[in-house]
């Protein structure tokens, strides 16, 4: 059975590029616009990896990951942050909220995939 | 109007307008040169320093410069206004336009993956068994399958001409037979010719008896007996020969067949060999060529995935122009802001000179929180980013 990633991210084109190049190598996506949404689609379905991003409406991809850690099913799931954001500040705001990486837009699809199969198999 | 406070208030201007362009972001520039120079439009004349006022010695009534200044800011003001609402609609029907744009490339591009991706599966279906039988359950490579059929022709052709071989040596045996059954016939005319003489002997032996009378009366019988003895040999060899008459027609017959089978064209077998051999070797070569094309194939379709993840990289712009449009939004309406706080200062204010501090305060706080906002878009490019796991 494929593994389940959700992608959070307010950009439409951003989520269809991480699942067109998640899908080509048979993992299932499951889409969110906002933290919000990610957050209650990652309880309404178990995720075997959340790659979010941080600026959105609603709610950021810190305050997601500090909310899906808070979770007992999300406690040990990796979540990366995929973002526009590359200060070290941030980085270390997201190691401290349980970020398990960090990767700065845009991203290559190969990379991504590499880092994915690292992180989950 | 004396000289020394023209100049103060030139000076005032001129330092209130570096000030505006050095701090301001570029948005408020031109709503800050119009509100200083409104500013020092109105002191100027309030204190009848113009020196245009000076010279002409008409200087209007203080009450109606201020009228003015108040009406001049609020159209300032309201077309401050309208261009950023102007501004912020464009922006966002450029960021809308980019998006649909952006997501059709995108579906685009993952459809061409797909295709390719398929393609690629063919081509590798074509390289790993180009013969596979699946109706028999057999499966083997093509080279194979050319090989098999170069074998069963062979094969074919050796037997064809040991059969060639065995009919030319059957022909000969018939030669023999028919030769045997002609010396056979010969034999039977000699039996024949002896069955007459003893016939002829028996009849003369008959009639030598009859004239001895009673004492060759035996003889008589006997000359008969042989007489009929003869005449069945004679019947028994015409027997023999209509059936070796019919042995040899049959032996003619089979004779005729074989030879025909003998002398049957060997060249035309081994013949058939060769351009078998010639079609199966052309065959084997196009295999290979489509093999090699299939190979060439594959290669291509790597090279179009990869330039497929290039593409869906570079697509990434959209993201990063959108949050950049949404800042330079804010910043429009953000300038707006400040010429309407400006305005409203420098109009609601009874002393002139507290307006302009006013005006000048808010501009000096709003172009601070305008540095300290942190931009959010690290990308200058559109390279892959980092990756960095904790």
């Amino acid at each position: 059975m494929a593994k389940i990633v959700l992608t959070v991210d307010d950009s439409p084109s951003i989520r269809q590029m991480v699942a067109f190049t998640l899908k080509s190598a048979g993992y299932e996506v499951l889409e969110a616009v906002d933290g919000e949404d990610g957050l209650n689609k990652a309880k309404g379905k178990q995720a075997s990896l959340v790659l979010t991003d941080q600026n959105m409406p609603r709610m950021d991809g810190l305050s997601l990951i500090k909310a899906l850690r808070g979770l007992p099913q999300y406690r040990s799931v990796p979540i990366l942050m995929l973002t526009t954001e590359s200060s070290d500040a941030m980085k270390s705001a997201g190691k401290a909220a349980g970020a398990t990486g960090w990767l700065v837009k845009p991203f290559d699809p190969q990379k991504l995939l590499e880092v994915v199969k690292k992180v989950i198999g | 109007m004396s000289s020394s406070r023209f100049v103060l208030f030139t000076l005032i201007a001129v330092v209130l307008v570096s000030l505006v362009v050095w701090l301001a972001p570029p948005a408020w520039g031109v709503a800050a040169v119009v509100i200083c120079g409104l500013v020092f439009a109105w002191i100027g004349s309030r204190h009848g320093c113009t020196p245009s006022q000076a010279d002409r010695g008409t200087e209007p009534p203080v009450p109606q410069l201020r009228e003015n200044l108040r009406g001049l800011a609020e159209e300032q003001k309201k077309a401050a206004l309208d261009n950023s609402a102007g501004c912020g609609d464009d922006l966002e029907r450029v960021k809308t336009l980019l998006r649909e744009a952006i997501n059709k490339l995108v579906a685009s591009f993952s459809d061409m993956n797909e295709h390719i991706q398929a393609q690629r599966n063919q081509a590798l279906s074509i390289i790993t068994g180009m013969a596979e039988d699946k109706g028999s359950g057999e499966s083997g490579n093509f080279s194979e399958f050319v090989l098999e059929t170069s074998r069963t022709m062979e094969s074919f052709v050796e037997s064809t001409l040991t059969t060639s071989k065995i009919a030319m040596s059957l022909v000969e045996t018939m030669d023999g037979i028919d030769h045997e059954v002609n010396a056979i016939i010969g034999i039977l005319g000699e039996i024949e010719s002896i069955a007459k003489q003893t016939n002829l002997l028996a009849l003369n032996a008959a009639i030598e008896a009859a004239r001895a009378g009673e004492a060759g009366r035996g003889f008589a019988v006997v000359a008969d007996e042989v007489r009929g003895l003869s005449q069945r040999t004679n019947l028994f060899s015409q027997q023999i020969r209509s059936h070796m008459d019919t042995v040899h027609g049959s032996v003619s017959n089979a004779h005729d067949n074989i030879y025909a089978v003998a002398s049957m064209d060997m060249n035309f077998a081994l013949e058939s060999k060769h351009r078998v051999g010639r079609t199966m070797q052309r065959i084997a070569d196009m295999n290979l060529a489509m093999a090699e094309s299939a190979r060439s194939i594959d290669g291509h379709a790597n090279q179009v995935a990869e330039q497929v993840n290039k593409a869906v990289t570079a697509l990434q712009f959209q993201d990063l122009a959108s949050q950049l449009l949404d800042r330079a939004r804010s910043r429009v309406e953000d300038g707006a802001r400040v010429a309407r706080e400006m305005a409203d200062a420098l109009g609601q204010a009874g002393d002139p000179a507290a307006g302009l501090d006013r005006a000048r305060e808010i501009l000096r706080t709003r172009s601070a929180e305008a540095a300290r906002a942190q931009p959010s878009v690290a990308a200058q490019r559109l390279d892959s980013g980092d990756v960095e796991l904790f």
